[in-house]
């Protein structure tokens, strides 16, 4: 846990109150105003909102933009997303330098799909970092005021670092031995992939042990039919269960939008509250709720926890 | 070929450290040509590390005989299988691909886990010879050289532009980077002029597909090469340049 506190988030974390988060993503167009609009109905229901970092490896408006048009719009604390595929250890110094400068202080350091999954395949890949050794990094710039050079930063940026992590990863081992790590270099909050089943949580708490960094679980309340299946059928280590995708592929035959979306929330609300009560009883440190483009659901979620 | 050397000895020693009982591979391939796995070679490496204590076992690879061929390593490892079951660790004098190739094999070819670990660092596949040599190709998987007049870009620019020279290039003609290598835009340039085909190098090329390269790249094919016809097939040629008077080093038509 940092000595010293810089953002919302990490004071939250730190005082030991259970965080609730969201996310936001910023799209491929020449504004956020989709974004910006969402985290205004976000605020005050969450701590901090994730702003992503071409998610999927789709290239959007830049993440670092985005989440500082958010700050200042909204207020909106953002948790800035930075991952290493698109950009070199050169470039990722310059943005975490950038972020300092326009007053972000959370970020989140991914590795980031490859390239070749996105809408841009056939860009070439970087990952001259990744996501071990950008926390390593920030860590470096932020406590010894050092790039990973060794050359001095002068007034260094003061800000937090996050990392990922995967409950539901294919080799469970490998994956808690790849966080510890990460905890190791210095991380000082974890967000993990969406889950949906406790035993995946459980059983990725047990072989994590207890540790000392706050970790905020992920949930992914799909807005859509759409989303939910493009979730259970394209990222890595997520199985979005049969019978909530069903339910949600019933509100195809919706006519009527009002009534759709009613059906939409209370299928969600009906699922996520026996997740959520469980979760009250895990070693969580909150709930990171992406539900991208979907914020009126978090204010009926975040009612089952108080 | 891909080019290797040797890497430095306290680094080797830092991977065998604690393991007394070393099993050495050499490598009849690309390492014979750059003496980082031919018999001399393996020899030397045995010296250094008897000199340190350890007892070693010696598997030479003769000419030809490359580690990264299965089919080929695999005889010459299996002969020494006792020694690769009694060692602590196995050092493979070749490029990361034969120690690969042998680390697999111990494990799945033979059920033996043991640590494998490189003496070289391959550093790129090359063309020339006899001494000096040039790394001319990435392997990228789409090949640029029909647009480029037969010069890669990708490897012999330094930033591996695809449409330059770019704004460093050295009076001399010299990279920016390293004032010993040439400007592979400029020799495109001259290439093209001399062809008679500036019209090419005015036009933009695409930015490369670099999603023809996903790592790592596998595949097959569908008739393996027969050793033995190939080698006695290849016995005119062989005559033919064992026989015949080579150009000097330097020399032009």
């Amino acid at each position: 846990m940092p000595g010293e506190v810089y953002s919302q988030l990490m004071k939250e974390l730190v005082e030991g109150k259970y965080v609730f988060t969201g996310e936001l993503e910023p799209e491929k167009a020449g504004d956020v105003k989709e974004p910006i609009e969402a985290a205004r109905e976000l605020v005050g229901l969450v701590t901090a909102c994730n702003v992503t970092d071409n998610p999927q490896s789709f290239a959007y408006v830049n993440s670092l933009a985005a989440a500082y048009k958010i700050e200042k719009e909204t207020g909106m604390e953002c948790v800035y997303q930075l991952r290493c595929a698109d950009r070199n250890r050169m470039a990722l110094l310059s943005d975490v330098l950038g972020a300092g400068v326009l007053g972000i202080k959370n970020i989140l350091a991914l590795a980031g799909d490859h390239v070749s999954l996105g809408d841009t395949p056939d860009a070439k890949p970087v990952f001259d970092l990744d996501s071990t050794t950008l926390i390593y990094m920030i860590r470096k710039m932020v406590d010894e005021g050092k790039d990973l050079a060794g050359n001095d930063i002068h007034n260094p940026p003061k800000l937090h670092v996050g990392g990922a992590a995967a409950p539901g990863a294919a080799h469970l081992k490998a994956e808690v031995a790849k966080v510890k790590r990460k905890i190791k270099v210095g991380v000082e909050y974890l967000q993990t992939q969406v889950v949906y089943y406790p035993e995946i949580l459980d059983k990725f708490f047990k072989e994590l042990g207890k540790v000392d960094v706050p970790i905020l679980v992920g949930i992914f309340p799909a807005k859509s039919f759409g989303a939910a299946d493009f979730f259970d059928k394209y990222v890595a280590g997520v199985d979005v269960p049969p019978d909530y995708l069903k339910s949600l592929e019933a509100t195809k035959e919706i006519k009527d939008k009002e009534k759709k979306k009613q059906e939409i929330d209370r299928i969600n609300v009906e699922y996520f509250t026996s997740f959520l009560e469980y979760l009250k009883g895990t070693p969580a440190a909150g709930c990171h709720m992406m539900a991208v483009g979907y914020p009126r659901i978090i204010a009926p979620l975040k009612k089952v926890m108080e | 070929m891909i080019a290797q050397e040797q890497k430095p000895i306290e680094e080797i020693l830092g991977y065998l450290e604690g393991k007394n009982n070393i099993v050495i591979v050499g490598c009849g391939g690309c390492a014979t040509f750059y003496h980082t796995g031919d018999k001399k070679a393996v020899d030397g490496m045995a010296d250094k590390l008897e000199k340190e204590g350890k007892k070693v076992t010696k598997i030479y690879m003769p000419f030809s005989m490359q580690v990264c061929e299965t089919e080929k390593s695999g005889v010459f490892l299996n002969k020494k299988r006792k020694a690769l079951e009694d060692c602590d660790a196995v050092l493979v004098m070749s490029c990361g691909d034969g120690v690969q190739v042998a680390t697999e094999y111990i494990e799945e070819g033979m059920g033996l886990m043991k640590g494998v670990y490189p003496a070289n660092n391959a550093i790129g596949l090359v063309g020339g010879g006899p001494t000096k040599f040039k790394e001319t190709c990435l392997s990228c998987g789409m090949c640029e050289l029909g647009k480029t007049a037969g010069i890669c870009p990708l490897t012999s620019c330094g930033k591996g532009l695809m449409n330059g020279p770019c704004g460093g290039v050295r009076v001399d003609n010299k990279c920016e980077i390293d004032p010993e290598k040439d400007c592979a835009w400029v020799k495109i340039y001259e290439r093209m002029e001399k062809l008679g085909e500036l019209d090419k190098f005015l036009e933009m090329r695409a930015p490369h597909e670099w999603s023809k390269c996903k790592r790592p790249r596998l595949f097959e094919i569908e008739e393996p090469v027969n050793m033995m016809s190939a080698m006695i097939g290849a016995m005119p040629g062989f005559l033919t340049y064992t026989f015949s008077a080579k150009p000097k080093l330097g020399e032009k038509e």
